[in-house]
C-alpha cells in the first residue's frame, strides 16, 4: 500500500517537474535547452512511479478481496509522531535561535529529545548544558561560524 | 621523487598526525554504536574538514571511514546488531561465536583481515589508479558523459533490492543536481527566487540530511534501545589469529580481491562487498554447510572484503572523478570545494597531495591495528553508550553543521527536507546510495552531454565516433539490457532442460 502510494507521489512529481520544466526559456543557438535534463527526469518520475504502483496493485486486490491477512496496522501513529519530533524541532532552532541564542536553543532540543527517552532528569539537564556550549563553543570560537548569540548578547 | 617528499611533509606533521588519531577514535565510536554508519560519521565530520587543509581534511575522512567499518563488527559480534551495514553479511556467524566465548578471537580475526584488506586495496590504488588516470588523461567530454552515465546506471544493477526504487532514488538526485544556474544558458531553475539556490544544492546539507537526519529519525521512530550486554569474553584476541591465517589466507585474498573490484564501481559499497564475498566463499568453500553457523571462513571472506572495497572506492574517484560509494561521494564534494578537481590531473601536479593520500591510506589502516585491538578490549564502553543521550548531540551536530558551510539557514532547511523524504523513503526500502551518486554525477553528467553538443553541432551519433567513447557507450547499452538478457538466458536454459528427455 505504501508502495502504491509513493509511485502515485512519484508520478504527481514528474508531472510537477514537467510541467515547470516546460517553461524554461530556449535559446536559437542551443539545439538543447536547459529543459532537457529536467524533462527527462520529470519523464525517469513519471515511468517509475507508474511501475512501482503497477507492480503494487495485485497487492492492492488481494487486500480489498479481504484475502490479504497484513490489511491494517500499516504504521504505528505514535511512532511516526515521535519520529517527527527531530524536525519539529530543527523548526523550533530555525525561528528561535535569531532571538533565545544557538547555545540555549540547543540545549533545550537535547533536553526535550532526552526526557522523550526517559533519560533522568539530571542527567538530561546537565548533558544538555555541557553538550550545547561545547558545540556552541566549539563551532563559534574555534571555527569562527557566527551562530546567533541571542540572549547571551544581550546578558553581554 | 620530489612530490613524494613533498607528500611526506604533508602527512607527517602534528596537525596531521593529531586529526589521524582523532579521527581513528571518532570512527571506532560511531562504527561501535550501533544505528550510526560510516558514512554518517563521514556526513558530521564534513563540516569541520571544511575547516582544515586538504590533506588532513582527506586523512580525516579516509581514517574515520576505515576504523567505522572494522567497529561494526564489535556490536555485531556481541549484540547481533551490525554497527554499520558492512558487518551485516556475517552478523550470524560472529554472534554464535560469541556464544560460545569466543567473541575476542572473533573481533581479532575481523581486525586483522580488516588491516588485510584495507592494505590490499590500497596497494591497487596505489598501482592502478596512476596508470589509469594516464589513459583518463585523453578523456574528452564524450568519454565522461558515458562514464557517469555508467556510473548511475552501476548504482541501479548493482543495488541491493528492487531496481524500481533504485531508479527513482537516483532520479530524486538527478532532479537535486539541476537546482541553480543553467551552465549554458544561465537560466535559473527550481531556484523558486531563492537566492542561495541560484549556486545550486550544497551537497554537505544533503548528505547530513539523507545520513544522520534520517537515523535520527528513525530511532526515535522505533522503541527500541538494545542495550542489554548478555556477557563479555575474556578469551584472547590473537592467540588463535595464526592457526586462522593459515587455514584461510586463500580466502584473505580472494576476498581482498572481490572487495576492491566491488568497492571501484560507482555505486556499490563496502556492505555489497560483504555480502558478494560472503556468498562467492560459501560456494567454493568446503564446508559450506557451516557457514551461517558459527563459522571463521566466512568472516575472513567477508571482513577482508569490506575494508578492501573502502580503498578500491577511490580508483575511480580519484582517477575520473566518479565515486565508488556514498564516502568517496562526500570526499569528491569536499575536494570540489576546496577548489580541486578530482581527475587525471591531480596524478599530475607537483604539489604531492596524491603521495600524502598514499600515504595517509596506509597509516589510516595501520592505525587500525593498534586502535582496533584497544576497542575490543574496552568493548563494553562502545556499546553500552546510550544511543538516547548520544541522539539528541547528534541532531545538534547536524544543525549547527548544515548551517556552518554558508552560514545560512537555507541549508539548515534543505536538510531538514531531505532528511524528512529520505526518512520516508528508508522506511519503505529505497537504496540511498543512487541519490547521492545522482546528486554528485548529476552535473557531470549534463555539462558533458552539453559540451559535447556543442562541440558536434548536435550529432547524437558523435558519442560514438570515437574508440574509447564507443566502448564505454557498448558497456552502458550492455548493461541496460542486462536484465532481457539474463531473462532470454534463462527461458532458453529453461525450454531446453524440457526438449531434452523427448530427444533422448
Amino acid at each position: 500500500m505504501r508502495d502504491l502510494l509513493l509511485g502515485l507521489a512519484f508520478m504527481l512529481l514528474g508531472a510537477v517537474v514537467l510541467t515547470v520544466a516546460s517553461q524554461y526559456p530556449t535559446m536559437a543557438s542551443l539545439q538543447y535547452g536547459p529543459s532537457l535534463f529536467p524533462s527527462l527526469i520529470g519523464g525517469g518520475f513519471l515511468i517509475g512511479g507508474l511501475v512501482l504502483s503497477a507492480t503494487q496493485l495485485p497487492t492492492l486486490k488481494r487486500q480489498l478481496s479481504g484475502t490479504d491477512a497484513n490489511v491494517g496496522n500499516i504504521f504505528d501513529l505514535r511512532s511516526v509522531l515521535v519520529s517527527l519530533l527531530p524536525i519539529a524541532l530543527i523548526i523550533f532552532y530555525i525561528f528561535a535561535s535569531e532571538f533565545l541564542g544557538a547555545a540555549l536553543c540547543l540545549a533545550i532540543i537535547m533536553f526535550v529529545l532526552m526526557l522523550v527517552r526517559k533519560t533522568s532528569l539530571p542527567l538530561a539537564l546537565l548533558v544538555s548544558f555541557v553538550a550545547s556550549l561545547t558545540i556552541y563553543f566549539l563551532f563559534s570560537r574555534y571555527l569562527l561560524i557566527p551562530l546567533p548569540e541571542g540572549l547571551l548578547n544581550f546578558w553581554g | 621523487m620530489e612530490a613524494f617528499l613533498l607528500g611526506l611533509q604533508l602527512v607527517f606533521n602534528v596537525e596531521t598526525m593529531l586529526v589521524i588519531f582523532a579521527a581513528a577514535i571518532f570512527g571506532v565510536f560511531v562504527g561501535a554504536v550501533p544505528g550510526l554508519t560510516a558514512t554518517m560519521a563521514v556526513a558530521l565530520l564534513v563540516p569541520i574538514t571544511f575547516y582544515m587543509d586538504p590533506t588532513p581534511a582527506i586523512a580525516a575522512i579516509v581514517t574515520t571511514s576505515a576504523m567505522a567499518i572494522f567497529a561494526g563488527d564489535i556490536p555485531a559480534t556481541y549484540l547481533n546488531i551490525p554497527g554499520t551495514p558492512s558487518s551485516a553479511a556475517y552478523v550470524n556467524d560472529s554472534h554464535l561465536l560469541a556464544h560460545k566465548g569466543r567473541a575476542r578471537e572473533t573481533l581479532g580475526m575481523n581486525l586483522i583481515c580488516s588491516v588485510f584488506g584495507g592494505l590490499f586495496g590500497t596497494l591497487i590504488l596505489v598501482f592502478v589508479s596512476p596508470s589509469l588516470a594516464e589513459v583518463a588523461l585523453q578523456f574528452s567530454s564524450f568519454e565522461y558523459f558515458w562514464l557517469a552515465l555508467l556510473g548511475l546506471s552501476c548504482s541501479i544493477f548493482i543495488s541491493i533490492g528492487s531496481r524500481v526504487k533504485a531508479f527513482l532514488s537516483l532520479m530524486i538526485g538527478l532532479l537535486l543536481s539541476t537546482v541553480g544556474l543553467d551552465m549554458m544558458s544561465g537560466a535559473p531553475r527550481f531556484t523558486f527566487g531563492i537566492p542561495d539556490l541560484m549556486g545550486g544544492v550544497n551537497f554537505i546539507p544533503v548528505m547530513i540530511g539523507m545520513f544522520a537526519l534520517n537515523e535520527l529519525m528513525l530511532f526515535y521512530g522505533s522503541r527500541n534501545e538494545g542495550r542489554e550486554l548478555p556477557y563479555l569474553s575474556k578469551d584472547s584476541v590473537f592467540k588463535q589469529a595464526p592457526k586462522h591465517i593459515k587455514a584461510y589466507w586463500p580466502n584473505m585474498i580472494r576476498g581482498s580481491s572481490i572487495g576492491t573490484l566491488i568497492g571501484a564501481l560507482p555505486g556499490a559499497g563496502a556492505d555489497i562487498a560483504a555480502w558478494i564475498s560472503y556468498a562467492v566463499g560459501k560456494g567454493r568453500s568446503k564446508q559450506k554447510q557451516s557457514y551461517g553457523t558459527g563459522h571463521v571462513e566466512g568472516i575472513v571472506d567477508a571482513s577482508s572484503a569490506n575494508n578492501s572495497g573502502i580503498s578500491g572506492a577511490w580508483v575511480p574517484a580519484l582517477v575520473f572523478g566518479i565515486p565508488g560509494d556514498s564516502i568517496t561521494a562526500i570526499v569528491i564534494g569536499v575536494l570540489y570545494m576546496k577548489g580541486m578537481n578530482p581527475g587525471p590531473t591531480i596524478f599530475m601536479d607537483g604539489t604531492g597531495l596524491i603521495y600524502a593520500l598514499f600515504i595517509v591510506f596506509f597509516l589510516a589502516n595501520l592505525i587500525m591495528l593498534p586502535i582496533g585491538y584497544a576497542a575490543i578490549k574496552s568493548a563494553k564502553v562502545f556499546i553500552l553508550t546510550p544511543r538516547k543521550i548520544l541522539m539528541p548531540i547528534i541532531l545538534c551536530f547536524c544543525i549547527v553543521g548544515a548551517f556552518s558551510i554558508n552560514n545560512s539557514i537555507t541549508d539548515v532547511w534543505i536538510m531538514l527536507l531531505i532528511g524528512f523524504i529520505a526518512s520516508i523513503l528508508a522506511r519503505c526500502d529505497f537504496p540511498m546510495a543512487p541519490a547521492i551518486l545522482g546528486l554528485v554525477l548529476g552535473t557531470t553528467l549534463e555539462n558533458s552531454f552539453m559540451s559535447s553538443m556543442l562541440k558536434s553541432n548536435g550529432d547524437l551519433l558523435s558519442f560514438f565516433s570515437r574508440p574509447i567513447s564507443a566502448g564505454l557507450g557498448a558497456l552502458v547499452i550492455l548493461l541496460w539490457l542486462s536484465p532481457l538478457i539474463t531473462m532470454a538466458y534463462k527461458k532458453f536454459k529453461h525450454n531446453s532442460q524440457h526438449k531434452a528427455p523427448r530427444i533422448s
